[in-house]
């Protein structure tokens, strides 16, 4: 009897809790997809990075698997009041409270696993369409196939089960306090509207908003730093999402009760009131619901700059084929060439260096063991002859970048405003080489007939600079304050290049001066590189082999040498810092042997570990939000009835009260939005702005936050209009 | 005094083609202005339903009800709605407040849907507090104050819009005896010094005597009719008890 009454009520509050139910189906559906990415077999075997998904699939799990617990005790205890009444007749004819605890729990059960098994079902069409995006992501064809991995079913159902576990857990202790009397009565007690200290509580609103102002300025300013600031704004962040709620409906008190005139205008006093009183006993929920939607706003921002990145940047970092640096200027690439040779067909391989303005007296001592102090002393003593600071230094390009740059801020600049010349010493190697960087015209023409890119012709007094388009905004005065010295005096400057030129440390770190050969004459070659351009794709793997190949040349040298620092390429000397990757931050990929179309899937695959879980984490946080919003105005709709079943007999149509409905909920359902907005929005505008810098991507700063909020709206509208629907169905009945 | 609502041959019937109950069967009668008529009747004579029936909330099978010249049976659902709001008050015996408005607010609303003014809500708002006493619980919610407090709130929010029909069902079903005779005091004051129609519904014979005209209803149809005249109320109430045991029905309550 018992199991035919559970299996009654859990029809009825699947058709009277439908959000919550689909809720859950869809998280399952959800979870399912996103764990099978962590077992898809193929992928596990192609990248080395297949482990990082899973410790960030693993983690976002970590937070949705808490915050749908959350949902289901919430649901659970909602459900448990609302239901009082009916638990109260069970007691009453002589149902012991274990049984009772025990039908509610396996009504629970059995509500639960429904939603799982139809949530699997419309998971294994989600991972379709999951696997498909990944794969095409990462430039995969991908057949559509089912795939029922044992370990991923496991892991949803573990997920799941835990879920409810942590949910339930104190769910037995609330049938042991109940009273026959106060669940029969439970549903008939009012709404009691406690107000006390409204005047005081009234202030949390402006200061919430005051707050937020002063958080929103900080940030745009650039003013949060350090630890301390940082845990203010924290704390203070959560303090205000829960505190702006009670101030909010404190504020809407204090406006009736001085009887504002809005008060007096159609509808308004009961909208107000009906907001201000929902709001007071709901803040805290509010505040979750806030905190959640902010969450999943910034969980989407995320998904789309990275999404966005490697849409629009990918393919520009990455110009030749293959590409590979030496710091061996004597390098032939005879090994690479030959490798290379077995796995593709080479149309045009093509060796060339880099080189430096080394100072000769460097030059001349490079065979004894000058310290480099002290050459750079002399060095500088020597060259000061120059305009300013940075010209006719070796490495003045350097300097001025370092100096100049917005990504540096005042890192390099001493107190007085000058260059930190020791520390940008200090730091070459990482960011730009120890020397400015130069190319020959003939080979920077011959890289630009290889990505076909019309030649550039410049005199014999000229050079020019081919350097990142991110940088150059930024560059206006550099052609003027550096000097370089051709063996006729000096060379004037013919314009910047920006076209994709492979910056990260191959064709120099952002910038390359490209300078007549004839004129090279004066520069030493600081590092070789070699170009290549090769029939069809490049085969998978291609670049660990090349990757191998380096290690095993390093550890035969190592064999011989102590310290890498004493490292010498068949009996002369390395050149000092001659690697770099350029400035830019975030996303950094700068490996000595780039093969494009490797690097471009694992890249893709790499950032498809940060877009997954992240879109994974914002949408489970929507729902879960949205169902609670939604549940909670549907299920006071039965109060509700009786309000408007008032307002009716007070003389207003239909039509009206179906406008006062509209409004209620739209307010409701737009509060909490609002602040997530404000929040979300302007952390997210930030973040972005930060991405765009430092990345040097096309886009506006609101483009992210956009994308996520239409998204967003996408879904938000969907449940908007169901709850709509079914709380005009609900309190319109009586028709 | 003229006729001012005309019951015509009113008819309501429920149920289906195999099954019919008839809740009024042919019912006629007219209300005067500044009248206050009671309906008696035990439970299920369709008092609830007649009265339902001249508030606009439920329609007529058949007849018609005319306030003067208009026939509210012939009226479309938004034309009733407008009709409601500026013709008719209500109070009822579970008072029907809004819970999350105070005992003003509740009343000031009333007045808001009409589109007044402030400055004349906010008179005809202290005015009505004044002469219903509940001026000093004006900025409690409705849990706050007792049943009679309550209802004496639902009757200002009635009559705030100067309805050409107060109508009240079982105002006093809810309230002790004094809050009762507090009540049916505000009634005849109403009636008398505002002259405000009145058509209460009641099984209370008490309650019944402090009305001008009472109609008795059984099984849907008049079946008698008592006017007070001069009569002073104790003879009155008596009279109205003769005839409830006359029909046996409830007439037990002799308070």
């Amino acid at each position: 009897m018992i199991g035919k009454l559970a299996f009654r009520n859990v029809r009825r509050s699947a058709r009277d809790y439908l959000v919550y139910f689909l809720t859950m189906t869809f998280v399952t559906a959800l979870m399912f997809a996103f764990n099978s990415l962590i077992f898809t077999k193929d992928i596990e075997e192609m990248f080395e990075v297949a482990g990082l998904m899973m410790a960030l699939i693993g983690l976002a799990t970590f937070f949705i698997v808490l915050i749908v617990a959350w949902l289901i005790n919430y649901m659970v205890r909602f459900m448990l009041e609302k239901r009082s009444r009916e638990f109260g007749i069970y007691l009453l004819i002589g149902m012991k409270k274990k049984e009772i605890a025990r039908l509610y729990q396996r009504e629970n059960m059995l509500l639960g696993t429904c939603a799982f098994l139809m949530g699997m079902v419309l998971g294994v069409l989600l991972q379709q369409i999951i696997l498909a995006i990944l794969y095409s992501m990462i430039r995969i064809k991908y057949d559509l196939h089912m795939e029922f991995n044992q370990n991923c079913i496991l892991m949803t159902a573990g997920c799941y089960a835990g879920c409810y576990l942590l949910a339930l857990f104190r769910c037995g202790r609330r049938f042991k306090k109940m009273n026959i009397r106060d669940l029969i009565e439970a549903q008939k007690k009012n709404e009691e509207v406690r107000e006390s200290h409204e005047q005081l509580k009234k202030w949390l609103f402006p200061v919430s908003v005051g707050f937020l102002a002063l958080f929103a300025a900080f940030i745009f300013l650039g003013g949060i730093k350090g630890g301390g600031q940082l845990l203010f704004f924290l704390v203070g962040l959560v303090l205000v999402i829960y505190l702006f709620y009670v101030g909010l409906s404190a504020w809407i008190v204090c406006y009736v009760r001085k009887r504002g005139n809005a008060v007096y205008r159609g509808q308004n006093l009961f909208l107000l009131r009906q907001f201000s009183s929902k709001l007071k006993t709901m803040s805290f929920t509010m505040g979750t619901l806030t905190a959640l939607f902010t969450i999943a706003f910034l969980g989407c921002t995320v998904s789309m700059m990275f999404s966005d990145y490697q849409n629009k940047l990918l393919d520009v970092k990455f110009p030749f084929d293959v590409q590979i640096n030496s710091g061996d200027v004597e390098d032939d690439f005879a090994d690479e060439i030959q490798l290379i040779g077995e796995e593709a067909k080479i149309l045009e391989a093509f060796s060339y260096h880099i080189y430096a303005n080394v100072p000769e007296d460097v030059l001349t001592n490079m065979q004894d063991s000058i310290s480099a102090g002290q050459t750079d002393g002399r060095n500088e003593e020597r060259r000061s002859a120059g305009a300013d600071g940075y010209a006719r230094q070796p490495n003045q390009v350097n300097i001025w970048l370092s100096t100049n740059l917005k990504s540096f801020g005042k890192t390099y600049l001493q107190e007085d405003g000058s260059p930190d010349i020791e520390k940008i010493r200090k730091d070459s190697g990482g960011v730009y080489c120890y020397y400015d960087t130069y190319m020959k015209l003939s080979d920077y023409n011959h890289l630009r007939r290889m990505l076909g890119y019309s030649e550039v012709l410049i005199e014999d007094n000229e050079y020019l600079i081919h350097l990142k388009e991110r940088i150059k905004n930024e560059v206006d005065t550099l052609s003027e304050d550096i000097v370089i010295e051709g063996s006729r005096g000096e060379l004037k400057f013919a314009g910047y290049y920006t076209e994709p030129f492979s910056q990260d440390g191959h064709n120099g770190g952002d910038y390359v001066v490209v300078i007549p050969d004839s004129q090279a004459r004066l520069l030493v070659p600081y590092y070789s590189e070699m170009a290549l351009d090769i029939e069809g794709e490049a085969p998978i793997g291609l670049g660990n082999l090349l990757d191998d190949l380096n290690s095993l040349e390093k550890e035969e040298e190592e064999e011989g040498e102590d310290t890498e620092e004493e490292r010498d390429f068949a009996g002369h000397r390395p050149m000092r810092g001659n690697t770099c990757c350029g400035s830019d931050t975030i996303i950094v990929m700068s490996p000595e042997n780039m093969v494009r179309d490797n690097l471009i899937p694992e890249t893709r695959y790499l950032l498809s570990t940060l877009i997954f879980p992240c879109f994974y984490v914002g949408l489970v946080f929507l729902c879960v939000a949205l169902t609670v919003l939604s549940v909670q105005q549907l299920s006071d709709s039965a109060k509700y009835k009786f309000r408007y079943s008032v307002l009716r007999k007070l003389g207003m149509s239909r039509q009206e009260i179906d406008i006062v409905i509209w409004k209620q909920l739209v307010c409701y359902y737009l509060c909490p939005v609002l602040l997530a907005v404000v929040i979300g929005g302007s952390i997210s505008v930030f973040m972005s702005g930060k991405f765009i810098f430092y990345t040097g991507i096309h886009s506006v700063v609101f483009y992210y936050f956009f994308l996520s909020f239409l998204l967003f709206f996408g879904i938000y509208l969907l449940y908007f209009i169901t709850t709509y629907v079914s709380f005009r169905r609900n309190t319109g009945a009586e028709e | 005094m003229k006729d001012y609502i005309r019951v015509c041959d009113v008819e309501k019937y429920y149920g289906n083609a195999s099954n019919v109950t008839k809740a009024i069967d042919r019912v006629s009668f007219t209300v005067a202005q500044g009248e206050f008529v009671g309906v008696m009747g035990a439970s299920g004579s369709g008092k609830t339903t007649l009265l339902n029936m001249l508030s606009t909330i439920d329609r007529v099978t058949a007849g018609h009800i005319w306030y003067g010249d208009t026939d509210i049976a012939e009226m479309k659902e938004n034309a009733l709605a407008k009709f409601r709001k500026e013709n008719l008050g209500f109070v009822f015996q579970d008072y029907n407040l809004l819970d999350t408005l105070t005992i003003e607010e509740n009343i000031i609303l009333a007045m808001t849907l009409h589109k007044a003014g402030k400055k004349e809500i906010r008179k005809r708002c202290d005015e009505m507090l004044r002469l219903l006493r509940i001026e000093d619980i004006r900025d409690q919610f409705p849990y706050q104050v007792s049943g009679g407090q309550k209802q004496r709130c639902a009757c200002a929010r009635a009559l705030i819009n100067r309805p050409r029909l107060l109508l009240a069902d079982e105002p006093t079903g809810a309230l002790d005896s004094k809050s009762s005779q507090t009540l049916l005091e505000t009634f005849t004051d109403m009636n008398q010094k505002m002259q405000a129609t009145i058509l209460m519904v009641t099984h209370d014979a008490f309650s019944a005597s402090y009305c001008s005209r009472i109609l008795f209803l059984k099984d849907g149809r008049i079946f008698h009719e008592l006017i007070r005249g001069s009569k002073s109320r104790r003879d009155f109430l008596n009279e109205i008890l003769d005839v409830l045991a006359l029909t046996g029905g409830e007439g037990s309550d002799d308070r």
